[in-house]
């Protein structure tokens, strides 16, 4: 009885080695992602789509020929795993490039992958990863929370509170629009641009609130918005990611907080629309691709390689998060053969590849991307979508350049 | 105690020693040298492997103390971490103390702050004591530190030290192999003090509570001095911990700390056996490198199901409460108790006993 255990035990041990080396022409690519943890509800479709678009690039001719061997690992959004995974990627398995997933992990790995010289490439928008003196080989593919947090905030003051009748006695008597701020005070994700927005309100003179913790796993905030509702604010920002962005909607909305609301890029998808219902109508926020679906170039192909990969998911539960992956490997990939065409295939050749992107799209909605030794920030206009009708609508595409030259290339870079 | 022919002891103090044989000490001496050149002969992963080892052993240190020879079981200690933890990357940040400073002050202040939770051990004991020291670990890691700590400084609610701050004399502490070497040496310090003192008045009394604690008392041992005294070496001892986790990751966030990781410890503790020193060492070998072979296992499988890493977390869990579900059932007395059973086999060789 003992025996047969033993060897299935030994065996399962052992295929490892066996499968081993092989593959010459192979290039690793280590990813942290959250399955399990506080952001799997946007990580999950994160994990699947960064599956099918390496499978899409490898069946496309891979990097000049060569195919991109993906390690893809749950971290469950623990500092510390993300960082002994790391570790083992740089180490062991020695991957060329990571990309990676939250705001904690990242910023503490960022010394190091500096220090490493391996480039990585993370969900995680936040604007100190975008200060190439202080983060070398960190970079991103969507624009930084701080600069979503400001485009909303100026979209909502300048298409809602100036020209909605709503707001038209506030307006005649010079009332001070007031904001109050939702997210989780201990996470590095939803704090990292409250600076930047409590700034901007002062820059657009709002009034500001006071901040409301809301657990990333929070069901039930009623406390919260009731701390709100006592300051009878004009706008509430959310920072959370979707579950709980839509439980402080929904809970605003039956406990009459009477506020609009903004949301950053990863509580803003189409699960927020069928989580919150009603209270979800009108509810603006900012996206970094085109929506699952939109019919933008290069979409047919995500969707085929969703229906093809995961066929038991139904293409109603998929989301913007897919289409996020899809630019994210694509951008690796686009560097990763540059890097290769140079003759330059390691740490430091990647990233100089990186930085030779200059207008550079793959389709699928998102915005020309232009990187420069000096300047990771991946540009300046951000679109924003409001929710009507159960769809996004497009309110504005809000160019913060354009508005604000001397604090974009000032005060603004990197926080 | 087993010994070969010929050996006889003259004194006591031979009678007491640690290494009795040539044998013993010969070996004794390889594993020293094995464990200081490590580095040589193998890669930086298994150097990263072994710091997390060397880190599960200080930080079980502290819980085998209170839980094997105290018998005030623990399920907080993470939070003496923490604080160890904390006190160093402040004292290094903020207050620009050199890094063995801030270390002593943090294990000291893990000390107090253990003994504090430690108090109500004068009072109550059993599920009540556990009750405590969950207490402690929510009080201390998920109120006060998460809210307030974190934001001192106004980091954002997360401490990240640049690079070459953490010096010992002016020799920087910034790569994997440093971090080794000061690991191990701080383990095998910590070890041997333990040892010793568990072989003091003081151990003899600590183990005397977790046997009867009213036959202690009657016997003359003042029961809550001897706990709270358990109460501080064992904090001393976390902060030790957290002060080798500081310079491995140059970062602290509440995130390391989580119940989960007191659960983690005590789990390696019952792995290795409760009451032995051998068995926090095995226990931590155990559960850092059956994770890592589940690693190795998971990730040439993920190419042929993806599925695989994507449930890997939950496997993962799933090993360690099916490994302690185990041991209890079929070697209740750990890791450490099979240890013995087979160097037995070997000194008493060709015969049974």
């Amino acid at each position: 009885m003992r025996r047969p255990v033993l060897w299935m035990v030994a065996l399962a041990l052992a295929l490892p080695l066996l499968g081993g080396p092989g593959w010459a022409q192979e290039i690793k690519l280590g990813s942290l992602n959250d399955l399990t943890g506080p952001t799997s509800d946007v990580g999950k479709d994160i994990a699947l789509g960064i599956r099918e678009a390496v499978q899409y690039v490898n069946d496309t001719g891979g990097i000049n020929g060569k195919r991109i061997r993906l390690y893809l690992y749950d971290y469950g959004y623990r500092v510390p795993e993300a960082i002994t995974t790391y570790k083992r990627f740089r180490d062991f398995d020695r991957v060329v490039g990571v990309l990676g997933w939250g705001t904690g992990d990242t910023e503490a790995l960022s010394p190091t992958v500096g220090k490493d010289r391996i480039p990585y490439l993370s969900h995680s928008f936040s604007a100190k990863l975008t200060d190439p003196k202080t983060a070398p080989y960190n970079f991103v593919y969507g624009t930084d929370y701080s600069s979503n947090a400001r485009a909303a905030m100026t979209a909502w003051f300048e298409e809602v509170w100036m020209k909605d009748p709503r707001f038209r006695e506030a307006r005649s008597k010079a009332e001070k629009p007031r904001v109050v701020m939702f997210y989780a005070f201990p996470v590095p994700y939803s704090s990292a641009p409250i600076k930047a927005l409590k700034d901007h309100a002062a820059l657009l003179g709002f009034e500001v609130g006071p901040d409301q913790d809301v657990s990333l796993v929070a069901l039930d905030t009623k406390s919260q918005v009731l701390g709100a509702k006592a300051f009878k604010p004009h706008l509430a920002w959310h920072g959370n990611t979707t579950m709980s962005v839509a439980a402080t909607i929904k809970d605003s909305h039956a406990l009459g907080l009477g506020a609009d609301h903004i949301v950053n890029n990863w509580g803003y998808d189409e699960n927020l629309v069928r989580l919150a219902g009603p209270a979800g109508e009108g509810v603006m926020g900012a996206a970094v691709t085109a929506f699952y679906g939109d019919r933008v170039p290069l979409m047919d192909k995500v969707i085929e390689y969703g229906k093809r990969m995961n066929p038991g998911l139904p293409q109603e539960a998929r989301m913007i998060r897919t289409v996020q992956s899809w630019v994210q490997v694509l951008m690796m990939a686009e560097g990763m053969r540059r890097a290769d065409r140079a003759g330059k295939f390691t740490g430091p050749g990647l990233k100089e590849a990186l930085e030779t992107l200059k207008d550079w799209t793959p389709g699928l909605g998102k915005p020309p991307l232009t990187l420069t030794a000096t300047d990771h920030r991946p540009g300046w206009v951000i679109p924003i979508y409001r929710i009507k009708g159960g769809k996004f609508e497009l309110v504005k595409q809000v160019d913060l350049k354009a508005k604000w030259p001397k604090q974009w290339d000032g005060e603004w870079f990197g926080y | 105690m087993y010994l070969p022919s010929g050996v006889y002891h003259e004194t006591y103090a031979a009678t007491h020693a640690w290494w009795q044989s040539t044998f013993v000490r010969a070996k004794m001496v390889l594993l020293v040298l094995f464990v200081l050149t490590l580095p040589l002969y193998t890669n930086l992963y298994v150097i990263s492997v072994a710091n997390i080892i060397l880190y599960t052993i200080l930080s079980a240190l502290g819980v085998q103390l209170l839980i094997g020879y105290c018998g005030q079981i623990t399920l907080g200690h993470a939070a003496f971490i923490a604080v160890g933890a904390y006190v160093t990357a402040m004292g290094v940040l903020f207050w620009k103390l050199p890094y063995p400073v801030a270390a002593v002050l943090g294990c000291l202040l893990a000390g107090l702050w253990s003994v504090f939770f430690g108090l109500p051990s004068a009072r109550i004991k059993g599920f009540y004591m556990i009750m405590t020291t969950m207490a402690a670990q929510f009080i201390t890691v998920d109120f006060i530190i998460t809210h307030y700590v974190s934001r001192v400084g106004g980091r954002e609610h997360y401490f990240s030290l640049p690079p070459g701050t953490i010096t010992i004399g002016g020799w920087p502490v910034d790569s994997e192999i440093k971090v080794y070497y000061l690991a191990s040496v701080l383990t095998i310090v910590c070890l041997a003090a333990m040892a010793n003192l568990l072989r003091t008045r003081v151990g003899r009394a600590w183990i005397a509570i977790r046997d009867n604690d009213i036959a202690a008392d009657t016997m003359g041992v003042n029961v809550v001095y001897y706990k709270l005294l358990a109460f501080f070496a064992a904090g001393v001892l976390a902060g030790v911990a957290g002060a080798v986790w500081i310079p491995s990751l140059l970062f602290v966030s509440p995130e390391h700390f989580q119940l989960s990781w007191s659960l983690w410890l005590v789990g390696v503790v019952l792995i290795g056996g409760i009451g032995s020193l051998h068995g926090v060492v095995f226990g931590s070998l155990f559960v850092t490198v059956i994770l890592e072979m589940l690693k190795l296992a998971v990730f040439p499988l993920s190419e042929f199901y993806p599925a695989l890493t994507e449930r890997f977390l939950y496997v993962k869990e799933a090993a360690f409460g099916l490994a302690i579900v185990l041991f209890l059932l079929y070697e209740p007395r750990g890791l450490g108790y099979r240890w013995q059973q087979v160097k037995n086999y070997f000194n008493l060789w060709p015969f049974a006993y």
